[in-house]
C-alpha cells in the first residue's frame, strides 16, 4: 500500500491545491479570491507534469493506464478551468466591487465551485489508480459527489436547481446500484483487490454470484457514462446547468465510469469466448444489448431537439455506446497494435472526445441572450461562421469531429473502435456502430449548416452577443485547433493511449485452462 | 442459487443462520428500495430509499465478509457508511434548499426541463 | 489471572504507577484549564434568553413551525465531519497498538493518521472561513 503511494503524487498535490482553494477562496479581499482560479491552473499543470513522468505500476491489471489516463485528465482540466472561470459570483463580485454589498462568505460561492471541481479531478484520477474495490467505489463518489453542487451554484436560476435534484437523486440510485454489484462481487470472489480478485477468478472461474455483481455494477456505472438503463437524466441535466459546467459533465463522470468499466472488465478478464479473447457471455451481452441501445437510443433522441444542449446532451449518450463497443472488443491479441487494441481505442477515444465535446460547449458558453440568458436554441447559433467567425468555425470542426469525418481528430478515435471490433470478431455492433454513425450525422450537420450556411437572424430580440469572459472563447479556439491539430501528433498520443490498454491478465490463456484442469480434477469423484 | 450458498454455513454460534439469510435480507432491502424509489414521489423518501439501498450492500457486504473470512468487507462498511453520512448531508441540504423555493416536496414540482 | 495487570505494571514499585498518575493530573488539569479558559477569554453576556433554563440558542416556548437559522445546520455539518472522522480512528487504534514499538512501520501508520486529522484542520479551517461558528 505504502508503495503505491509513489503513483498518487499527482492525486496528493491537486488534494493540496483543492484545500488551498477552499480556503483562498473566502478571503475578505477580493486579490485573493481572485487567485483561485490561477492557483487551480497551478496545481493542474503541476499534477500533469507528475503524472507524465509517473512510472507505470507493474502489479496493476492495467499497468500503464495511470500515466496516460492522468496526463489527459489533467489536460482536458486544464480546458474545462479555463472554460469554468468566472461561472459563479460574477455579478456579485460586481456588485461588491462597486460598494453595494459587503463580502459575505456564506453567500459567496467561488471557493466552493473552484474546490468542487478539483475535488471531482482529483477523483478522477484516483479512479485511474484503484487498485481494489474500495477504492475505486471512493473515487467513483468523490468524483461525481462535486458535481452535483456543482450543477445547482451553477446558475441563480431555477433550471439549475431542478437539474441538480434530479442529478443527484439519479446519481444515488446509481451509486447504490454499483455499491450493491461490488458487494456481490465481493461475495462472489471474497476479495477486494482487482489481483486477488482476478486470482480468484482465474483459479475459481465465474458464479452465480460474481455474475449477477457484474451486471448490476454495469447498471449502476451507465449512470455515469450515461449509457442506456440511466441516461434520463442526461439532457435535462446538460440543458439546465451552466454551459460550462455541462461541458465537465460529459467528461469528467463519464471518464470515471469507463475507467472504472475497464477496470473491473480487466479483473474477468477477456479470457472466454470461443478463441479467448471476449468477456464470458453474460457480461458481453449486457455490454453488447448496452451499447447498441445506448447509441440508437441517444442518436434516435437527437434527432428531434431544437436545443444545442440538449443534442449534445443525447450525442453524449450515443459517444458512450460508441466507447462501450471498445470495452466488448477488449485489449485483443498480446502485443498487438492500436487497431486491435479496443481499451487503447477507448482511452484514445476519451481524449479526442474531451477536445471535441468542450470545444463545441465552449462556443455556447461564449454566448448569451442580450437579457443575460444562455444561448441555448438552434437558432442562437444561426449564421455564427459570418457574425463570430473563430466561434463559428470552432463549432463547425467541433461537430465535424463528433461526426467523425476524416482528416479530423474524431475519426482517428472512431477508426480505433472500428478496427478493433473487426480484429475481435463483434461483426454484428460494428454494423450498428456503421448505422447509428450515419444516423448521427443527420443532426451534427445542423450543427455544421447552421452556423456556417444559414444567414444570421434579423435584428431581433434574441441576438446573441459574445460574453465578458476572454477565457471562454478562446477554449472553443484552443479545442477546435487542437482537434486539427492533435492529428498531426496522433502517432505518439496513438502509442501512448496503446501501452495504456494493454491488460496483464489478458491472453494468459494458459492460466485459464490449467484452472479449469484443476477443477475438473477436483470436482471428480475420488476412486 | 440459494442452495449454492446455503452449503456455507456460518461457525458455531451461528450455525443456524446460512449466508443466504442474510443475502436474501439485503436482496429484499435493495429490492425495496428501488421500488420505493421509483413509486414515490417526495424527495425525502426517495432519498431515504437509496440509503436503504446503500445500507442493504452494507449487510450484504458484512454477510460476505464474515463467510470468507475476509476482513476487507467490513472495512469497505465503514467507507460506505462516511459516503452515505456525505450524500445524506448532501440531499438534506438539497431538500431544504428546494423547500424553500418551491414550498413543496413533491417530485412532480420539478418539470421545467422538457424536450 | 490473579494479579495480571499487577505484573505488567511491575507490583511493589510505586514508579510503576506514574504514567496513570500524569494521566489523571492531565484529565483534571485539561478540564481546570477548559474552565478556567472559558471564565478568562469567552465573552458575558446577561439577559432574558440566558438566564433560561434550557439555552440552546432558541426560545423553548413557542410555535414549533418557525424557520431556525442556517447556522444551526452548519454546525450539525461540522459535526458530522468530525464524527465520521472518529469512525476510522477507532479501527486504526486497534490496529496501531498491535504494531512493534518505534519500529519504522508504526511511524508510517502515524504519519498516515496525523494525515488524516490535517484534513479535518482543513474543514474546520474552512468552516471558520466560511462564518460557521460566528453567531452575531
Amino acid at each position: 500500500m505504502t508503495d503505491k503511494l509513489i503513483y498518487l503524487w499527482p492525486e496528493v498535490t491537486l488534494f493540496i491545491t483543492t484545500c488551498l482553494v477552499m480556503v483562498l477562496g473566502l478571503s475578505p479581499q477580493a486579490e485573493v479570491r481572485r487567485l483561485c482560479a490561477w492557483v487551480s491552473a497551478v496545481g493542474l499543470t503541476v499534477a500533469a507534469g507528475l503524472a507524465a513522468n509517473g512510472e507505470p505500476d507493474p502489479n496493476a491489471l492495467l499497468p500503464n493506464i495511470m500515466p496516460f489516463a492522468k496526463v489527459v485528465i489533467a489536460a482536458v482540466g486544464l480546458l474545462l478551468l479555463m472554460l469554468l472561470a468566472g461561472t459563479v459570483d460574477r455579478e456579485y463580485e460586481a456588485d461588491i466591487e462597486s460598494g453595494k454589498t459587503k463580502f459575505n462568505p456564506l453567500r459567496s460561492n467561488r471557493a466552493e465551485f473552484y474546490s468542487f471541481f478539483l475535488f471531482s479531478l482529483t477523483g478522477l484520477m484516483l479512479c485511474a489508480s484503484a487498485e481494489s474495490l474500495i477504492w475505486l467505489f471512493l473515487a467513483l463518489e468523490l468524483t461525481s459527489l462535486p458535481t452535483y453542487i456543482m450543477v445547482i451554484i451553477s446558475t441563480r436560476g431555477a433550471k439549475s436547481q431542478e437539474a441538480g435534484v434530479k442529478y443527484f437523486f439519479l446519481g444515488a440510485l446509481g451509486a447504490a446500484f454499483f455499491l450493491f454489484g461490488f458487494s456481490l462481487i465481493f461475495g462472489g470472489t471474497g476479495a477486494t483487490h482487482f489481483d486477488d480478485i482476478a486470482d480468484s477468478i482465474a483459479a475459481n472461474g465465474i458464479n452465480p454470484i460474481l455474475t449477477l455483481g457484474l451486471l448490476i455494477s454495469m447498471i449502476g456505472l451507465s449512470f455515469k457514462i450515461a449509457a442506456v438503463p440511466m441516461h434520463f437524466y442526461t439532457a435535462d441535466v446538460y440543458q439546465g446547468a451552466a454551459s460550462p459546467v455541462s461541458a465537465m459533465l460529459a467528461f469528467v463522470p463519464k471518464t470515471a465510469g469507463f475507467i472504472a468499466i475497464i477496470t473491473i472488465c480487466a479483473a474477468v478478464g477477456w479470457n472466454y469466448g470461443p478463441n479467448h479473447t471476449s468477456l464470458p457471455e453474460g457480461l458481453r451481452l449486457v455490454l453488447w444489448i448496452t451499447a447498441a441501445l445506448t447509441m440508437t437510443v441517444g442518436n434516435m433522441l437527437a434527432l428531434r431537439q431544437r436545443s444545442v444542449k440538449r443534442i449534445l446532451a443525447y450525442s453524449s449518450i450515443a459517444h458512450s455506446g460508441y466507447m462501450l463497443v471498445g470495452v466488448i472488443a477488449g485489449p485483443g491479441p498480446v502485443g498487438g497494435s492500436f487497431t486491435s487494441n479496443g481499451l487503447a481505442a477507448v482511452l484514445f477515444y476519451l481524449l479526442c472526445y474531451g477536445f471535441m465535446n468542450v470545444g463545441t460547449f465552449a462556443v455556447l458558453a461564449s454566448l448569451k441572450h442580450a437579457d443575460g440568458s444562455e444561448a441555448d436554441d438552434i437558432d442562437d447559433i444561426r449564421g455564427l461562421c459570418s457574425t463570430h467567425p473563430l466561434l463559428g468555425w470552432s463549432m463547425v470542426l467541433c461537430a465535424l469531429s463528433l461526426l467523425g469525418m476524416p482528416p479530423l481528430l474524431g475519426f482517428v478515435g472512431k477508426l480505433g473502435l472500428f478496427t478493433s471490433a473487426i480484429s475481435a470478431g463483434e461483426y454484428a455492433i460494428v454494423i450498428v456502430l456503421g448505422l447509428n454513425s450515419a444516423i448521427a450525422a443527420v443532426y451534427y450537420l445542423r450543427l455544421i449548416v447552421t452556423p456556417y450556411l444559414d444567414k444570421p437572424a434579423e435584428q431581433d430580440v434574441l441576438r446573441v452577443e459574445k460574453v465578458g469572459i476572454i477565457t471562454r472563447p478562446m477554449v472553443a479556439v484552443i479545442s477546435a485547433a487542437s482537434v486539427i491539430g492533435l492529428v498531426l501528433v496522433a502517432q505518439p498520443l496513438i502509442e501512448a493511449s496503446s501501452r495504456a490498454g494493454v491488460a496483464t491478465r489478458h491472453g494468459d490463456v494458459h492460466a485459464v485452462e490449467q484452472a479449469a484442469a484443476l477443477r475438473d480434477d477436483i470436482n471428480e469423484p475420488r476412486p | 442459487m440459494l442452495e449454492v450458498l446455503a452449503q456455507g454455513a456460518f461457525a458455531e454460534p451461528m450455525a443456524s443462520i446460512t449466508l443466504a439469510h442474510y443475502l436474501v435480507l439485503s436482496g429484499a432491502m435493495f429490492v425495496l428500495g428501488l421500488v420505493g424509489f421509483v413509486t414515490r414521489r417526495n424527495l425525502i423518501i426517495m432519498f431515504l430509499c437509496t440509503e436503504m439501498m446503500f445500507q442493504a450492500s452494507g449487510l450484504a457486504l458484512v454477510a460476505f465478509a464474515r463467510y470468507s473470512m475476509n476482513l476487507d468487507g467490513q472495512t469497505f462498511v465503514i467507507f460506505v457508511l462516511t459516503v452515505a453520512a456525505a450524500e445524506a448531508a448532501m440531499g438534506l441540504a438539497l431538500v431544504v434548499l428546494l423547500f424553500r423555493k418551491q414550498e413543496s416536496l413533491s417530485a412532480e414540482v420539478w418539470n421545467q426541463l422538457k424536450g | 489471572m490473579d494479579g495480571c495487570i499487577a505484573t505488567t505494571l511491575g507490583a511493589g514499585d510505586p514508579g510503576a504507577y506514574l504514567p496513570i498518575f500524569l494521566m489523571i493530573m492531565g484529565a483534571i488539569g485539561f478540564a481546570c484549564i477548559n474552565v478556567v479558559g472559558t471564565l478568562i477569554l469567552g465573552p458575558r453576556r446577561k439577559g432574558e434568553t440566558k438566564g433560561i433554563p434550557y439555552e440552546s440558542g432558541m426560545t423553548p416556548v413557542q410555535s414549533a413551525r418557525k424557520r431556525f437559522n442556517v447556522r444551526f445546520y452548519l454546525i450539525a455539518m461540522v459535526f458530522l465531519v468530525f464524527d465520521v472522522e472518529v469512525v476510522f480512528l477507532y479501527p486504526w487504534a486497534a490496529t496501531f497498538s498491535n504494531l512493534e514499538p518505534q519500529s519504522e512501520q508504526a511511524f508510517t501508520w502515524l504519519v498516515r493518521i496525523m494525515f488524516f486529522l490535517l484534513t479535518t484542520v482543513v474543514a474546520y479551517l474552512y468552516g471558520f472561513r466560511k462564518g460557521v461558528f460566528k453567531f452575531d
